[in-house]
């Protein structure tokens, strides 16, 4: 059953890299259009923002599961 | 345990029978300190300037959610701002609260769920009353594809709808994983060193997760809205200034 622990935290630690360099992604482009073009700032900050959230979801996914699962160690 | 200062409060009851009464509790007071903002709020109201602080917490708050609801929704987008700052409320306090009690109702995901739940339905119900039932079914099933690409549309209707239940899950799982998750990282800081609580320094961080996730859940809400109420609202008025791609046409026409 140890091998549930060693799957929870390469599951963790391996959707919080892919989506910690997702949204690394996500937070260049829309810094970037902010300081291209002030102006529009408000309207990419919000999308932005969304883009973000989609994102995270899939790391609270894995955490999800990461939880459920440790209801089975003994 | 959970919290960041367990001493302040002990948990009132742990769930000894299975029901769990913490969160009626717990939500109850969220509920109270909710309506206790709005009394003070209401007390400070003038014809003039506002000068007592809930009162200008409340309008800032207002003003905030009224533009966020016309910016993202369009026009119409005012009257589904007291949803907005009901829901706002009731999540920001439920989580400020978590910060310094034992228990918070927005860290379990049966509250959450049952958020999730209002908000889908109401927006299904917004729907509906906006294009007609029809047209709210209609809105499902995708472009106008004539001919045998009729299956296609069939498609696209059961995966919109596939889609719409999937948001309760996506909206719920995540309040309840940022919240729930920063209680776990806490006390497991927490136990560390026994009596030393690590995880106060991360008081700031779980506050500002508090705000983005109370915002994050309403302007989800508003774009919910506003996919489900923009196509009526294109059809309902063709004068309008030009919104999407809808209204750019007459516009590049008329020039």
């Amino acid at each position: 059953m140890d091998s549930i622990a060693v799957g929870i935290g390469l599951a963790v630690g391996i959707a919080g890299l892919g989506v910690g360099i997702g949204q690394g992604l996500a937070a260049n482009g829309g810094l970037n259009g902010m300081a291209r073009q002030p102006e529009a700032g408000k309207q990419i900050a919000n999308n932005m923002l969304l883009a973000l959230v989609f994102l995270e979801l899939v790391f609270l996914l894995t955490f999800v599961l990461g939880f459920l699962l440790m209801g089975k160690i003994h | 345990m959970n919290s960041v200062l367990p001493f302040l409060l002990p948990t009132l009851s742990e769930a000894t029978d299975g029901i769990g009464w913490n969160i009626f509790y717990y939500s109850g007071l969220v509920i109270f300190l909710v309506f206790l903002f709005a009394f003070l709020a209401r007390k400070g109201f003038t014809k003039r300037a506002f000068t007592y602080m809930p009162t200008r917490l409340a309008e800032h708050l207002l003003v905030f959610l009224d533009s966020m609801a016309l910016s993202v929704i369009g026009p119409h987008g005012r009257k589904y701002v007291p949803f907005l700052v009901a829901l706002w409320l009731y999540i920001f306090i439920g989580n400020v609260m978590g910060l310094v009690f034992n228990y918070t109702p927005t860290a379990e995901w049966s509250m959450n769920l049952s958020l999730a739940v209002i908000t889908v339905i109401y927006v299904q119900y917004e729907g509906i009353r906006t294009n007609g039932l029809f047209g709210h079914l209609k809105h499902f099933s995708g472009p106008k594809l004539g001919g045998a690409m009729v299956v296609v549309s069939g498609l696209i209707f059961f995966v919109e709808i596939i889609s719409e239940c999937m948001k309760v899950v996506s909206l719920s799982l995540r309040l309840y994983g940022n919240i729930h998750g920063g209680h776990i990282v806490v006390s497991s800081l927490n136990s560390i060193l026994p009596g030393v609580p690590f995880g106060g320094l991360l008081l700031p961080i779980k506050f500002f997760t508090c705000v983005i996730q109370a915002y994050v859940f309403v302007i989800l809400t508003c774009t919910y809205l506003s996919m489900v109420t923009s196509h009526g609202h294109d059809e309902d008025e063709h004068e309008s200034a030009p919104h999407g791609s809808h209204g750019a046409m007459p516009v590049g026409e008329a020039a």
